[in-house]
């Protein structure tokens, strides 16, 4: 088990405040060195405690994500990935531990987060373009820059010949393009990503995946992965983190080497190392 | 790389330009079809309501006559009756449609601000939309009087409960999923209901209008029956009781006609507002 970035997941430190945080008054963003970006302490989640039926769904999960780094969750369906992933975000309170962003604990929506899930939920009444603008005007970045930046985003995501294109009218491969490209607009330092290529065909996943990797690794950002698609996690990630049934938590942990620039997605399936990696995390998933 | 697959996603949209027109051209057919089997079961109808009646007076006094109607027609378009009435019933269905989706509407969305206020009014407004409209007529006239605000009062009465319920399911019922993304922005509440659940609810919104478009004209016209000099309603119960069947029936079609007139309306305007909605194109 490897523990690259022992900031959070380290007990002795977390119960005594946030992790590597000296108590300073800057905001968090005028201090981007502080801490990991991410990172999970000891979280846990029982839904139902109010009613007196509680049903743990995550018993305790620990991680921390490094800045630039792609780290990959994997589990049985059910387990409470999804629950985890809105945890992290801020979007669902945990029921225990804490959820640090650059050691601060988390108050609210993290400020430089970006979220996607496997629904691609395009607001039908919006174009394309005006879809990926969305994250810009709800910060009230001004028209012409907010402009700007999603023209530069379409073209790198090779979409430019449809911004004016309403959703329905866009396949299912380019509304999750779309997708990410209005995850990427407000120019998030984390990317939280729930399954998002996972109802696409092979071909097409492995294009967006391909996308991904350059857009995250090229500009320094970091991005947590959720799939149920161990070969996605491996080609992709720097590590991977397998998750037990529920009550869920961590069975394994693996630091990903693989050769090559890690950007290009079919090179890195064709490694030996590749199909050893899958091959255990398989059996470490426990299929029922 | 990735321009190569968005290309070929290209290719497969709906509708290439072939396909497309091609399936242009068969739609067209069918409605032609349609319409023709629409004309000609209507002359028939009237065909045979007209021989039933031609050799039995009876017939004719129950049920009045297609030849009758028509004549009926003719008379109130002559004497100009059938404008004046139109206007008196169309201005109080128009403005009680409106007021009525406006209170609703309003009221519904606004709900969807708070949890807790909404559970406090659920019964109340439920209560509110159980209670005939009809009932409340005379209650109405006495509050309202006998002129134009008490038929815009039924109108409104007859159209607001649904347009509230109607506002509020469409509010509540946007997909939490996208709630949460509008959160994982920054988003704050009311910027939630100006870029997603105000715009998210019009599709909801627009079939309550047209929905309530009917309701209103028979709030107004109820509201004629209980006391009025004028309107569509005051002119079919005034033929009603002096037994003029065909009469009755001229009027009912004009009624009709506005309710269709009412409903095309508001489906032109649902086109023009909600242009990505490829199935109302
Ligand atoms: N609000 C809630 N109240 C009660 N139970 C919930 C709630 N949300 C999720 N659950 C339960 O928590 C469990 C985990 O859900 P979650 O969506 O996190 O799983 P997942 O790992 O993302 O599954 P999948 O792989 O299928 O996406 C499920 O059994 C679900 O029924
Ligand atoms: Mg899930």
């Amino acid at each position: 088990m490897t523990n690259p970035a022992p900031a959070a997941a380290n007990p002795a430190e977390a119960g005594s405040g946030p992790p590597l945080a000296k108590p300073d008054t800057s905001p968090p963003l005028a201090n981007p060195d502080i801490g990991p970006p991410l990172a999970a302490w000891d979280i846990g989640k029982t839904f139902g405690a109010e009613d007196g039926r509680p049903v743990e769904i995550i018993r305790s999960i620990s991680f921390s994500l490094a800045r630039g780094e792609i780290v990959s969750i994997v589990g049985p369906s059910g387990c409470g990935k999804t629950t985890l992933l809105n945890m992290v975000c801020g979007l669902l309170a945990p029921t225990r531990g804490s959820v640090f962003w650059h050691g601060r604990e988390l108050a609210g929506v993290p400020a430089r987060a970006g979220y996607m899930l496997q629904k691609d939920l395009l607001f039908p009444w919006r174009t394309a373009l005006q879809n990926i603008l969305l994250g810009l005007q709800v910060k009230g970045l001004g028209r012409a820059a907010r402009q700007a930046r999603a023209e530069a985003l379409l073209d790198r995501l090779g979409l430019a010949g449809f911004a004016q294109y309403y959703p329905s009218a866009l396949s299912g491969g380019m509304r999750q393009r779309v997708a990410l490209a209005r995850t990427l607009a407000p120019d998030p330092e984390v990317l939280l990503l729930d399954e998002p290529f996972s109802a696409l065909d092979f071909q097409t996943k492995l294009l967006i995946e391909q996308d991904t990797a350059r857009l995250v690794r090229g500009e320094g950002r970091s991005l947590l992965l959720i799939t149920h698609d161990v070969e996605e996690a491996v080609s992709l990630s720097d590590r991977v983190i397998v998750l037990s049934h529920r009550p869920c938590t961590v069975v394994a942990e693996h630091r990903i080497d693989l050769p090559g620039d890690r950007l290009d997605m079919i090179a890195a399936r064709e490694s030996p190392e590749f199909a050893q990696y899958v091959r255990r995390i398989w059996t470490e998933l426990d299929i029922r | 790389m990735s321009r190569q697959a968005v290309a070929s996603d290209a290719a497969s949209l709906p509708g290439g330009t072939g396909a497309r027109s091609a399936r242009r051209v068969l739609a067209r057919r069918t409605t032609r079809q349609v319409l023709a089997v629409q004309v000609l079961l209507i002359v028939v109808l009237l065909a045979l309501w007209e021989e039933a009646t031609r050799h039995s007076p009876a017939n004719a006094f129950l049920f009045g006559a297609p030849s009758a109607i028509a004549f009926h027609l003719a008379t109130m378009l002559r004497d100009g009756s059938v404008w004046t009435d139109l206007s008196v019933t169309g201005l109080e269905t128009l403005a009680g449609f409106a007021l009525g989706n406006l209170l609703g509407t309003a009221i519904g969305l606004a709900l969807w601000f708070s949890r807790f206020v909404s559970r406090v009014l659920q019964p109340f407004i439920l209560a509110l939309g159980s209670i005939p409209i009809v009932a409340l007529a005379p209650i109405v006239i006495i509050w309202f009087g006998t002129g134009f605000a008490s038929k815009l009062a039924m109108a409104t009465l007859s159209v607001v409960v649904v347009a509230l319920v109607i506002s509020y399911k469409g509010a509540t019922g946007v997909d939490p999923d996208q709630i949460n993304l509008m959160r994982s922005l920054g988003a704050r509440r009311g910027q939630i209901f100006r870029l997603l659940v105000l715009p998210a609810s019009l599709t909801d919104i627009f079939a309550g209008l047209k929905l309530t478009g009917g309701f209103a004209l028979v709030g107004a016209i109820v509201g004629e029956f209980m006391s009025s000099s004028v309107g569509l309603g005051h002119a079919i119960f005034k033929a009603g009781s002096l037994y003029i069947i065909s009469k009755v029936m001229a009027e009912l079609s004009v009624t009709v006609v506005l309710a269709l007139v009412l409903s095309a309306a508001v489906s032109r305007v649902e086109r023009w507002l909600l242009p990505w909605r490829h199935d109302l194109q």
